[in-house]
């Protein structure tokens, strides 16, 4: 016997029952869209719009009411409604910008790239940072390696240099 | 056609004259643009078409109003606004002048050959 779940759809009354795979796969639609949609100022309204198409679509190919609707009504449904197209795709201008900013950057990392995101955001050569690191935490006896990884944990990301400096010149030009 | 791919942004920023257009005739759904584009290479799906309309809305372009519908929920009737018609007889005007324009370029580049 197979999992039923149930989902509501905005505008709708009736109640959607899905088979698990079929649920699982129209949440994570609604969920990318709304992801894709963040930086919408109407993106409440525009996820019911979605929402309620599905739902016309998904009762069109009910038989019956009691219909548990499967994984290839689902596939086929969100097939046609096609992927959310929000403002921008580009995860670059996510990064807030305006100043300066530290990142960890993943190109040429030993660790987490904090030594290489400070080394491109002093323009100090990153062998220097690197020792200046490790004697830090030798002179204070493993203690700065704490700075380090919480410098892992709190910096953003970019994943080259190349990027590094498409950001920073962004920011340039922005201040 | 071969250069399709290079097309491909200049249909993307027409869209929203064609919708102009198209919402322009009479009072439609979304549906009804969908349909309308299906069948051209300007066929678009509601997830690219939502994000869109909401945008043209904020922008004062279109407005929409509540209709009743036999098939579920009640759906969005959208219009032109002053300020979209405005926008279309605007577009369409530009429009004349780039394909005037364009003709003239290449009538020119031939007669100086």
């Amino acid at each position: 016997m197979q999992t039923v779940k149930q989902i509501n759809l905005s505008g709708h009354h009736t109640i959607f029952r899905l088979s698990e795979d079929a649920y699982d796969a129209l949440r994570q639609y609604l969920e990318q869209a709304r992801l894709s949609l963040r930086d919408d100022p109407d993106h409440e309204d525009v996820l019911r719009d979605l929402e309620q198409s599905i739902g016309e679509k998904l009762t069109a190919r009910m038989r019956s009411g009691e219909q548990v609707i499967n994984i290839t009504d689902v596939s086929t449904v969100l097939e046609q409604v096609g992927p959310v197209e929000g403002g921008n795709s580009n995860n670059l201008k996510d990064i807030p910008q305006g100043k300066r900013r530290l990142y960890r950057i993943k190109e040429g990392q030993n660790i987490f790239g904090v030594c290489q995101g400070l080394a491109a955001y002093s323009g100090i050569r990153v062998d220097w940072v690197r020792t200046i690191f490790i004697a830090l935490t030798g002179v204070t006896g493993g203690l700065f390696l704490l700075v380090y990884l919480a410098l892992g944990f709190l910096l953003p990301v970019v994943p080259t240099h190349a990027e590094y400096d498409a950001v920073h010149k962004a920011s340039l030009n922005l201040s | 056609m071969e250069n399709t791919d290079k097309f491909t942004p200049l249909r993307k920023g027409l869209l929203e004259f064609l919708i102009l257009n198209i919402v322009s005739s009479r009072k439609v759904y979304a549906a009804d643009i969908l349909k309308r584009l299906s069948k051209t290479d300007f066929a678009t799906q509601e997830g690219t078409l939502y994000p869109l309309l909401s945008k043209m809305r904020r922008e004062g372009l279109l407005d929409y109003e509540w209709q009743e519908s036999d098939l579920g929920p009640p759906r969005k009737y959208y219009k032109l606004t002053d300020t979209g018609h405005q926008q279309l007889v605007e577009f369409r005007q530009y429009w004349q002048f780039l394909t005037n324009f364009i003709q003239e370029l290449g009538e020119n580049d031939n007669a100086n050959r």
